[in-house]
């Protein structure tokens, strides 16, 4: 890889102590096993088709037009969409408006290892995921030859950051005004054999991604993101093999797990909306007085410049 | 009505208000935003801060890894420290690698922490000449409203403070190397570095210091960033940095350090009594 | 001025000073302080790129260069120095929608580079004939173990020295236009640094004109 010239590097051999501890080499059995304990739960108390609890907040960043922060307990997303701008270096008119989006996790956001600043190909995936599905959400053809930018950043992942990027990124195009069909949320699940693991963290996610010895066992991740006013389906992401049967069976799973976050995000809207008004009211009252202080300084300098 | 003579006449808005005395969000000149730390908040980093100054809200996190020590430099460990501003946290910065801007307030933060010489890179050798420490301090910002390099160094020394380093055998014949993650001792953080930045406002024939600027403010007063920056570390001073601006007389220069210097013990108090709780 | 400081007990490095030394740019400078050595050239006001364009002043860009040729980290923060006193110096508002470009050489460094740098540009700056509010001189000093102050260290005394500090002034009220400092010292050393860097750009400032009215006279 070059050197980066524009960041301080540390030295090139240095590699994350983790690779040294006992817990490094473990095998994909001793990995699979402690994922369910024997009643099965799973290691953060949970039941299989439990999901995690979402928290959600509106305006985060004050520079942004529209702003949200997700988390859902260690996973933690921030999103900001800014105005929508003519798209650079443009030579055809496009009737569609275009949807700018880049999801970058931070370089502390993984606890296996350092994550390289440049972005990587799952950093390119995830936006080119993330554009997929906002595109349906958007009414683009209210704002033919603009671009809306959306960025979406991982601060912390624990499993099902996609997800988490797409409920982040609905909220903040809705706090920016951006007129859209419908609410739009994602979910995702963690399938490894049998189990099914609605929500998952990233140790399961990382037992899901690895193909196991024997043949023909499904494992893999599915990410799915709904319209669900409308039921439709916005995307689709599939990593790792599985059958049919299984694949219908998680999306009926994921169908109502994205409706379970609706009401969630109803509330957050609502809440954002209420604030809005009562911060608008509030700076009406201070711009009449400021505007009573400046008409009082000019009234001073009209006097001012009469007098001579 | 406000918010349209913002737009057309931005310098006069500005200066009305400094004529009376006041700044555009109510503070008094002097008067410096609101801090809120937390520590430890991002688990998967080893050690890791939060903070808001105002609405300015850094994060930084440290992640550990193992290298050989520079053949010039047996003994020392290293610290690799970076300021990302992402294209999230203002219309400004566009995506991609890091800006002209971005590199520069890296190369300030770095500067403060080496020149406080609050961390003995000697103490990051484990091995003379085999293995040492590599402390990869990443700050990302994630709303910039000015005053960010203030933030950047408080982020950065609370997630210093509350870092601890795993224990690491080494087997000089095998080269085997084994850590040992529920020993852990902490690193020795020798003071506490403090930055406060200032804006330089030319009013008529004098300049007027903003403590703490607002991105607003700093863009008002010209510059990339804020104008001033003075650090302090245990009673000294570990990097005065003025840029662009407005030009600075004697008697403003003395305000500014006296200023800076009783933000440092507020906000040395406040790191203190917030790593204080987290432990507990 | 608060400390009388007599400038006759001061010494500068030995300043040495050519104008034109690049034939093709608008104006150019080579300075040596002592062993180290950097040059400058200025073009503009010119024609830049639509984008960086402001109808309000002329945009700047600064380039730095390095013996080595490669590009770090540490560069672009004494790019951001050297712009960010030129912008305040120079009379931007004069040339709208236009681009001043300078670009600085470093050729020998053998201590107080970027204090020469800034000296050359301003020298540069002034052959290149563009308006400007003032001119500044940059002048370095070392605080060393005991705390005395030393100006324009040799490289010996900077690398052995506590701290190293650098202040830019202006020539109408002497008022302090950049400062950077490395390593830690106490406020007195500051005031202290600062005042005596402060008597000591007169020295430059001298210098400046000994070598504007030495070129003056060719013309």
């Amino acid at each position: 890889m070059p050197l980066d010239f524009r960041r301080f590097n540390g030295p090139e051999d240095s590699v994350s102590y983790t690779r040294f501890t006992q817990d490094f080499l473990k095998s994909y059995d001793e990995l699979h096993n402690e994922l369910i304990n024997k009643s099965n739960l799973r290691k953060d108390g949970r039941a299989l088709d439990e999901a995690r609890s979402m928290f959600a907040r509106t305006d985060m960043i004050s520079q942004a037009k529209g702003s949200a922060y997700v988390e859902l307990k260690k996973t933690k997303v921030v999103c900001s969409v800014f105005d929508p701008r003519e798209i650079p270096h443009q030579n055809e008119f496009s009737q569609l408006g275009q949807i700018f989006c880049e999801v970058k996790f931070a370089p502390f956001s993984c606890s296996r290892q350092r994550r390289p600043a440049a972005p990587d190909a799952e950093d390119k995936s995830l936006s080119v995921a993330l554009r997929q599905a906002l595109e349906p959400a958007v009414c683009r053809h209210l704002f033919p030859n603009y671009q809306i930018d959306v960025f979406v950043y991982i601060i912390e992942h624990d499993g099902a950051c996609l997800a988490a990027a797409i409920n982040a990124a609905g909220l903040a195009l809705a706090d920016a005004a951006v007129p859209m069909y419908d609410i739009i949320t994602a979910s995702s699940i963690a399938i490894i054999g049998d189990k099914m693991f609605v929500d998952p963290t990233e140790e399961e996610e990382h037992v899901a991604m690895i193909s196991p010895d024997s043949e023909n066992v499904n494992h893999g991740i599915i990410t799915m993101s709904m319209l669900s006013e409308l039921k439709q389906v916005s995307d689709f992401i599939q990593i790792g093999s599985m059958d049919t049967d299984c694949v219908i069976k998680a999306m009926d799973i994921l169908e109502k797990e994205c409706a379970k976050l609706i009401p969630n995000i109803q509330q957050v809207l609502v809440m954002n909306v209420v604030q809005n008004i009562e911060q608008q009211k509030k700076l009406e009252e201070e711009a009449k007085e400021r505007e009573a202080a400046l008409n009082a300084k000019l009234e001073e300098w009209k006097t001012l410049l009469n007098a001579g | 009505m406000a918010e349209i003579y913002k737009l057309i006449h931005p310098v006069k808005y500005f200066n009305d208000y400094i004529s009376r005395n006041v700044r555009p969000d109510g503070r008094q000149f002097h008067e410096h935003r609101n801090i809120k730390l937390n520590v430890n908040s991002i688990k998967a980093s080893e050690a890791s801060g939060v903070v808001k100054c105002g609405n300015t809200t850094v994060i930084c996190g440290i992640k550990l890894e193992l290298a050989t020590p520079k053949a010039e430099e047996p003994d020392s460990g290293f610290l690799v420290t970076n300021v990302e501003l992402l294209p999230l946290c203002s219309s400004k910065f566009r995506p991609g690698p890091p800006s002209d801007y971005a590199q520069v307030v890296s190369n300030i933060v770095t500067d403060i922490v080496m020149n406080s010489e609050c961390i003995n890179l000697k103490d990051l050798c484990i091995v003379y000449d085999k293995l040492a420490w590599v402390l990869y301090c990443d700050i990302v910002c994630i709303d910039n409203d000015g005053g960010l390099i203030d933030a950047c160094v408080m982020a950065l020394i609370s997630s210093l403070k509350t870092l601890t380093l795993p224990n690491v055998t080494y087997d000089p014949e095998t080269e085997d190397i084994k850590v040992d993650i529920t020993k852990r001792s902490p690193l020795k953080v020798n003071g506490l570095p403090v930055a406060t930045s200032f804006a330089i406002f030319p009013f008529f024939e004098k300049s007027i210091l903003l403590t703490d600027p607002s991105a607003y403010e700093e863009d008002m007063c010209g510059g990339n960033g804020a104008n001033l920056i003075v650090c302090w570390n245990k009673g000294f001073l570990c990097g005065t940095q003025k840029f662009g601006g407005s030009t600075l007389s004697m008697e403003d220069e003395k305000q500014a350090l006296k200023i800076a210097k009783q933000r440092t013990k507020l906000v040395e108090k406040l790191i203190e009594t917030c790593i204080d709780n987290e432990s507990k | 001025m608060g400390v009388e400081v007599d400038t006759k007990e001061f010494k500068l490095k030995p300043m040495k000073c050519e104008f034109n030394f690049l034939s093709k740019s608008d104006g150019s400078a080579i300075l040596s302080q002592g062993e180290t050595v950097t040059l400058v050239s200025v073009n503009g006001p010119l024609d830049i790129k639509m984008q960086s364009q402001s109808i309000e002043k002329s945009t700047l860009e600064v380039l730095f260069c390095t013996k080595g040729g490669k590009p770090s980290v540490a560069d672009r923060y004494k790019e951001s120095i050297i712009k960010q006193t030129c912008e305040t110096a120079i009379l931007g508002s004069l040339y709208p929608r236009s681009g001043i470009t300078v670009t600085i050489q470093e050729l020998e460094d053998y201590g107080g580079l970027l204090s020469c740098a800034l000296n050359c540009t301003c020298l540069a700056l002034l052959n290149s004939g563009l308006a400007m509010r003032f001119v500044f001189a940059a002048v370095s000093c070392a605080v060393d173990e005991l705390g005395n102050i030393v100006l324009e260290p040799t490289q010996e005394q900077a690398t052995s020295a506590r701290a190293l500090l650098n202040f830019v002034f202006e020539s109408r009220n002497k008022n302090l236009l950049t400062g950077f400092s490395e390593g830690s010292y106490s406020e007195s050393a500051y005031e202290e640094a600062l005042e005596r860097c402060r008597a000591a750009s007169d020295l430059v400032f001298t210098f400046y004109r000994d070598i504007i009215s030495k070129y003056s006279n060719v013309i």
